[in-house]
């Protein structure tokens, strides 16, 4: 391990020579194959159950499932570091592939600061965090999984999340690479355009896919609690979606030179702090991970990052400047720029939420904010992005005419008909009442803009190539499919917030309960004995359909229970069940939720990501990809 | 610009100031007069008293300055048992006992188990 180091401090050597630049590419190369093979080799002691390594024994045992036991290179903190370092170098050695079209001194640089981030890594893997430690005494087994992580969920929302965070440091890195060399073109957001793309839609599964996890396996009836843990992941992503948004108008309009360094910069910072937040144990979190020497580590990293490219950012100020006169509030950049700012203000609120109790910790009483702050706070901010998205699409590059005025009724329309259709229903929540029929008008912009496409291509030349448009402009129409994939989270995510409905039940066998009008039957309890725990399960009937929810109790860990959430989807609801405990004379106590169209989260977050994919297939990008598959092989 | 700015900054205020919770050791907890929840750490002693089928809990609360009991209806964290650090969130009562209206257990690890020590 220490070798791969010893390669990376050759980057201080180049400067200008071309030789120079070339051999530190490829050094980095080699760095990056080192790790593949670190990475192949702690994969092959877990495989293997090679319990002499202390993190083969403290994150695996005999009895755990091959795929979990797989699972556990980035299940412990140091494998994750080694997971993170891993993707960095494989993502970032693509990056630099085709680099040297962005002119040598940009490369080189770009070069430099992956390797310095890679080298931080590695160093923290070699000093303080390794996962190669061999233990003085081999023990016949290893200590296992902690019960809650024994699912699918732990093969894909860990490694996703992390790789999401990962692969944001190589748009950081070619946009600090850019103002280094003193570069303002938008030659950098092009070359990383992928990369960002790639980080967006990792990040957006990473936080849908914990949220699943949460909701399907945590067993609280939620899908999220605002906790530190969960604040931190979802920062960077909004960071990263205003920059996905910002950076068009740079490519298109050359505006907002100086605020994308900024924000690239402030997404990558808060995956810092966020990895220094989660792993040092200064906040209070519900779920605090393994806390360890680390923390002071990354807390002299994230200081590093923001002098350095709090620096660069004050020494290039004067050249980012831009000459034109100011982007009229009323037209497209307008409202990317209005989108940012609110983005920003998202951001503001968490970080603010998060940080609080440190902050007011070190003034005098420490205290935290619940989830009702961030309702407050960030819901407003939330639905004034909502209506930017009906609106701002329909809005014209550089000033909107009264044509643009004119294409707004009807997302108007749109909204004030869901608007009526609520009242009408007896809907008298006024956050309700504002959401959605927003989100309805943000749907009917996207409807709009997709019809005038099918209806301009079938002028041009009937059905057959009426979709043409559509492919052609497939970036512009994946955006809108994205959009609109947004509209259904939104609508999920509103109905369960504000009508969901719960109960807690003591019932005999044969008694019913009513929630929400979903009526349940409690039938009686059985223990279960399974491999390696046993079951206290409950059985319910709802409609035509058995429900169980029920407690596992994992004897090996200390009598550790686990709750099996039952939850039944319909079109319109969860109805979900969470067996709290079970008396002696055959009575059980339930906890029953109804939540109202949660399914619809889980598939507007495949339509958006859908949207992302589907928009940037094949589409003919600046500088050749294949270094992507190239990089694949070699590893 | 500015405007934004200022709007996100009232959010902010008004928000942080109408629903933040004070984190409270037990004997703060006696001496606290304002109204509003407050959040209480400590380790849960063995006294654990469920009834109910386990929807109503009783328990005693114990931080490095006292102790408290804590009363709560709903269904507890599973890894809830004696020995470990829960979070109560709630009000003092009249009558001395904590009613708690949330209770969270802080793992002590989300990714590992207890370490090895041989």
């Amino acid at each position: 391990m220490g070798g791969f180091s010893m390669l990376l401090s050759f980057w201080s050597g180049w400067r200008q020579n071309a030789v120079m630049i070339q051999v530190g590419r490829r050094a980095f190369y080699a760095a990056a194959a080192m790790v593949v093979l670190a990475s192949v080799a702690l994969e092959i002691a877990l495989l293997t159950h090679d319990f002499s390594i202390a993190y083969v024994v403290e994150h695996t045992d005999l009895s755990t499932p091959t795929p979990l036991v797989a699972a556990g290179f980035y299940g412990g903190q140091e494998g994750s570091l080694l997971y993170w370092t891993l993707i960095l170098c494989v993502l970032g050695s693509a990056s630099l592939v085709a680099s040297s079209r962005l002119g040598p001194r940009l490369a080189a640089y770009a070069a430099g600061i992956l390797a310095t981030i890679a080298t931080f890594f590695l160093v923290v893997l070699v000093m303080v965090a390794s996962p190669f430690d061999v233990l003085s005494v081999t023990p016949p087994d290893g200590l296992g999984l902690n019960p809650v992580l024994r699912d699918g969920g732990m093969l894909i929302h860990p490694p996703v999340v992390l790789a999401g965070f990962a692969s944001f440091a190589i748009p950081f890195s070619f946009a600090a690479a850019a103002l280094l060399a003193g570069r303002s073109d938008a030659a950098w957001i092009a070359h990383t355009r992928r990369f960002a793309l790639l980080a967006w839609t990792l990040q957006s599964a990473g936080l849908v896919l914990g949220m699943w996890w949460a909701y399907h396996v945590l067993g609280w009836g939620g899908y999220w609690g605002w906790d530190p843990v969960e604040n931190v992941a979802l920062m960077p992503w909004l960071a990263t979606t205003a920059y996905l948004h910002s950076s068009q108008v740079q490519e298109h309009r050359g505006r907002l030179r100086a605020w994308n360094f900024g924000l690239v910069i402030t997404a990558f910072l808060l995956v810092v702090f966020g990895t220094f937040i989660v792993r040092s144990g200064v906040v209070p979190s519900v779920h605090t991970f393994a806390i360890s020497a680390i923390g002071p580590w990354f807390f002299a990293f994230l200081f590093i990052c923001v002098v350095f490219s709090g620096a660069l950012l004050a020494l290039r100020a004067g050249s980012l400047k831009s000459e034109k006169e100011p982007a009229a509030a009323l037209s497209r950049e307008g409202a990317f720029v209005l989108q940012n700012l609110l983005l920003v203000g998202v951001v503001a609120v968490v970080l603010w939420g998060t940080v609080l109790p440190l902050v007011s910790g070190m003034l005098g009483q420490e205290r935290v904010v619940g989830a009702s702050y961030y309702e407050r706070a960030a819901g407003p901010l939330l639905v004034a992005l909502l209506a930017l998205m009906a609106a701002g699409p329909l809005l014209p590059w550089r000033r909107a005419g009264k044509e643009a005025a004119r294409a707004l009724r009807w997302p108007a329309v749109a909204a004030l008909a869901v608007l009526v259709v609520m009242v009408a229903a007896g809907v008298r929540s006024l956050p309700a009442l504002v959401t959605l029929p927003v989100a309805a008008g943000v749907a009917a912009t996207c409807g709009f803009e997709f019809a005038r496409a099918i209806v301009r291509g079938r002028r041009q030349g009937g059905w057959p190539i009426a979709l043409a448009p559509l492919a052609r402009r497939r970036r512009r129409y994946g955006a809108y499919l994205a959009h609109l994939g947004l509209v259904v989270v939104v609508a999920g995510i509103a109905s369960s917030h504000f009508w969901q409905q719960e109960k807690d039940v003591t019932l005999s066998p044969g008694q019913q309960v009513s929630v929400g009008g979903y009526t349940l039957a409690y039938t009686g309890t059985e223990q279960r004995q399974l491999a390696d725990h046993s079951e206290l399960v409950a059985s319910m009937s709802f409609g035509d359909r058995t429900l169980e929810p029920a407690r596992a109790t994992y004897a090996g860990l200390g009598g550790q229970s686990l709750t099996h959430v039952a939850i039944s989807t319909t079109a319109t609801a969860d109805v979900y069940v969470i067996l709290v405990g079970a008396n002696a004379d055959g009575s059980a106590s339930f906890r029953v939720l109804v939540n109202p169209l949660v399914s619809w989260i889980w598939a507007g977050a495949i339509v958006i990501i859908l949207g992302v994919v589907l928009g940037n297939l094949g589409e003919r990008a600046p500088l050749p990809v294949p270094a992507l598959v190239r990089v694949r092989q070699v590893s | 610009m500015l405007v934004v700015a200022a709007c996100v900054g009232y959010l902010i205020y008004s928000a942080s100031g109408g629903s933040s919770e004070y984190y409270l050791t037990v004997s703060e907890l006696r001496s606290h007069q304002q109204a509003g929840d407050v959040r209480v750490a400590g380790v849960v002693q063995n006294d654990v008293l469920r009834s109910d089928g386990g929807l109503h809990v009783r328990f005693t609360e114990k931080d490095s300055t006292d102790s408290v009991v804590v009363d709560y209806q709903g269904p507890l964290p599973d890894i809830f048992q004696p020995g470990i650090t829960v979070v109560a969130e709630g009000k003092l009562g009249a009558d001395g006992i904590f009613h708690a209206r949330n209770v969270l257990a802080k793992c002590p690890s989300r990714f590992s188990t207890t370490p090895y020590t041989s």
